[in-house]
């Protein structure tokens, strides 16, 4: 057993959460959630390794040849059905943001902000206005 | 009672995905409303057998193994339902909020071919199976199908504020997908089995494992997103926020502490052996718990954008679920449970009226909707009803919940958890009370020019009649208010016991009585501040402005709306989580 296909995972991972918070533009950002997912199906591989097998092919095997393990190749085929689905939405919302907003990059396209200028005011006068209680 | 046929256990969660198959085929060539009535009945249909599963699940557990794979020799090979009385019944309660929410919805979306109704459907179905299921490759499947209907529900509008809301929701809860599939890759390689049985089983052999930890650290870390536990909290007021009014009922109802469900069950059965895990929960739930809690209801108190404000209250809400679980006793999960279905009633109601007045006013924000609401003064008496009822008012099921939490965490003397539950719910409650009074009552100081709302403008489609739209909100609250509660009472020892696999205890303790009522008096007192703060002497006021300042300028700051940040956030929970489990 090696610790290697761990490793390239756990890097995989780390690196492709990395690239998510830097990123500033969104098929960037698609590309890196889909650098995380390799980083499964790596794990998921090397965790169903065994060295000297077969592939789960029987075929032309006698029953009972040691094979690698096949429920780990058909989580990897749901784990890639999952993210064929995921990048294609994503990618789907990104091109609508980008006729709405005119923009790919995340810092421009916040949620519920009113943009640039009256953002402080806003939230200001919402402190102002709000919080009631120290309680 | 009679033997009820096992077979019939795939049915509710069959039915929904037949029924949205058959609109999927059929929809453009249906008439008009026909899609409403086929998935309000489907939903129904579904809420009426989990019932039924549900009555009959009461002497043990049913069990459904597919395609008649069931375990030889302790080999666990097939995929299986196992439905326990607390599942049926929170399966139920999910079935019934979705018929609510089809009736609410009804004539909300024209143009569409019925789609919205197709993805609610397949939403339903996911949620079923996610109750269900006892095999954690399907749970991950059910966790995902959830997902991408949700994901797909939350951008519905197309509007700018929707898109990236729904994008920032996308990434994160994608994220949690990856991390409880990791998860379930280290389990299945240490055990050699998906299912529950077989893993608990395994992990109960193998003692001290840094790899059954590990599993756990990922698949809890998922489970947590979903849930919206700090700091993984982010997506979630940026989703429901922007979601359509129907698709936020069912995301703060059901979605949101379904991911709770998961990770008491999961907690309780799969890890139940394994003394790590067990060592490090109460201190990993309380705590975070505790936080969630406080800052959910600190949030709250501060949005003017109503759905926003209530998006932050199921965050508190959760928080207080999560300490239930916390406490690892039949009270609190028991507690949990009730928590789960009178939270949902209650938050459903709110979010309907949120729809309300977005689609009769055109407006969601709190200030420019001053006043605004005296025509329409039934959903009026509504919010504020479930503003009492969110903030302690001892009444209903929401209540009956509350107490039980209460009661479990007093026992074990988790004083702190119990004080900062009290204070989310009662910071929660004053920020419903004081838009029920502003926007109802027309009380508060004139905003003058700040009325502009600084969010995008909003509306929701509007000639639907007002009864229709009140109705199932009524229905909501009377559901809450008029379940039994000796019935709960008699059933939940039974329940909870069966759902954590433990042996039946014989009465759960409640919470101090005072309890409730302090937290409805400072619920009433925030809400009063918040509306006549002008009016009080500065000796009162200036002391608070004051103190509460510079925290809140930093939580705003917090919650910047960038997803860079809740990647950063994410890791740094998915660490703290590890950490706590390396050193106990």
């Amino acid at each position: 057993m090696t610790m290697l296909p761990y490793a390239v995972a756990a890097w995989l991972f780390g690196i492709g959460l990395y690239g998510i918070a830097t990123s500033r533009n969104f098929i960037h950002l698609v590309g890196c959630l889909g650098i995380c997912q390799s980083a499964t199906y790596v794990l998921l591989l090397g965790l169903g390794y065994r060295w000297g097998s077969i592939a789960p092919i029987f075929y032309d095997h006698p029953p009972g040849t040691p094979a690698v393990d096949p429920v780990m190749q058909a989580l990897v085929l749901t784990d890639i059905v999952v993210g064929a689905t995921l990048t294609a939405l994503l990618l789907v919302l990104t091109i609508q943001a980008y006729k709405r907003g005119g923009s790919l990059d995340p810092e421009k396209l916040r949620p519920m902000r009113a943009g640039g200028g009256s953002r402080r005011n806003q939230a200001s006068s919402r402190a102002d206005d709000g919080a009631g209680k120290t309680s | 009672m009679t033997a009820f046929p096992a077979a019939l256990l795939p049915l509710p969660v069959a039915l929904p995905l037949v029924v949205c198959a058959a609109l999927l085929a059929t929809a453009h060539l249906l008439p008009g409303r026909l899609p409403d009535i086929l998935a309000t009945l489907a939903a129904l249909g579904v809420a009426i057998l989990c019932g039924t599963i549900a009555l009959h699940a009461a002497d043990g557990p049913l069990v459904y193994w597919f395609g008649g794979w069931e375990p030889r020799d302790g080999v666990h090979l097939g995929i299986g339902f196992s439905v326990d009385e607390a599942s049926g019944w929170v399966a139920a309660f999910i079935g019934l909020l979705y018929a609510l929410t089809f009736v609410f919805a009804w004539g909300f979306f024209d143009r569409t071919h019925g789609h919205f109704q197709i993805l609610m459907l397949l939403f339903l179905a996911a949620m079923i199976g996610f109750c269900f299921t006892r095999d954690m490759f399907n749970l991950f499947v059910w966790f995902e199908v959830m997902s991408v209907a949700a994901f797909a529900l939350t951008a519905y509008h197309l509007a700018e504020s929707a898109l990236a809301g729904a994008i920032n929701f996308t990434v994160v809860n994608s994220l949690a997908g990856f991390l409880m599939l990791g998860g379930i890759g280290l389990i299945y390689a240490q055990t050699g089995t998906l299912d529950f049985e077989g893993i608990a089983a395994a992990v109960a052999r193998g003692g001290r494992d840094p790899v059954v930890a590990g599993a756990f650290c990922l698949v809890a870390a998922a489970l947590m997103i979903k849930g919206a536990i700090v700091p993984f909290q982010f997506w979630l007021a940026d989703a429901h926020a922007v979601a359509p009014s129907p698709v936020s009922v069912i995301f703060s109802g059901s979605m949101v502490s379904l991911g709770l469900f998961g990770l008491a069950k999961v907690s309780a059965v799969v890890f139940g052996a394994s003394g790590q895990v067990q060592h490090a929960l109460p201190v990993l739930l309380i705590g975070l718990g505790g936080v969630t809690a406080l800052l959910g209801g600190w949030m709250a108190l501060l949005q003017r954008h109503l759905k926003r404000m209530l998006a932050f209250s199921t965050i508190s809400h959760a928080g207080i679920m999560l300490t239930g679980i916390g406490a690892l006793s039949a009270g609190g999960t028991g507690g949990m449970l009730v928590y789960v279905v009178g939270h949902g009633l209650v938050k459903g109601a709110l979010f309907m009226i949120a729809g309300i007045l977005l689609a009769t006013q055109a407006s969601i924000d709190e200030i420019a909707l001053r006043g605004l609401g005296r025509g329409i003064w039934p959903a009026g008496i509504a919010m504020g009803l479930a503003g009492l009822l969110l903030c302690g008012l001892p009444l209903g099921v929401l209540d009956q919940g509350t107490r039980l939490v209460q009661g479990a965490l007093a026992q074990q003397g988790h004083g702190i958890a119990l004080a900062a539950g009290t204070i989310g719910a009662a910071l929660t409650g004053a920020a419903v009370l004081r838009a029920a009074g502003r926007i109802f009552l027309g009380l508060g100081p004139d905003p003058g020019d700040e009325a502009g709302a600084p969010s995008e403008d909003e509306r929701e489609k509007a000639n639907r009649p007002l009864w229709l739209m009140l109705g199932p909100c009524c229905v909501l609250l009377a559901l809450d208010i008029g379940l039994p509660a000796d019935l709960i009472g008699h059933a939940l020892p039974r329940a909870a016991s069966a759902f954590l696999h433990r042996p039946a205890v014989e009465a759960l303790a409640e919470g101090p009585a005072w309890l409730p009522w302090a937290s409805l008096i400072a619920a009433l007192a925030g809400a009063g501040y918040g509306l006549f703060r002008k009016t009080l002497p500065a000796l009162v006021v200036r002391p608070v402005s004051v103190t509460q300042s510079a925290p809140t300028r930093a939580l705003e700051v917090l919650h910047s709306g960038l997803i860079g940040d809740y990647a950063a956030w994410l890791a740094v929970g998915v660490a703290l989580i590890a950490a706590v489990l390396a050193m106990v």
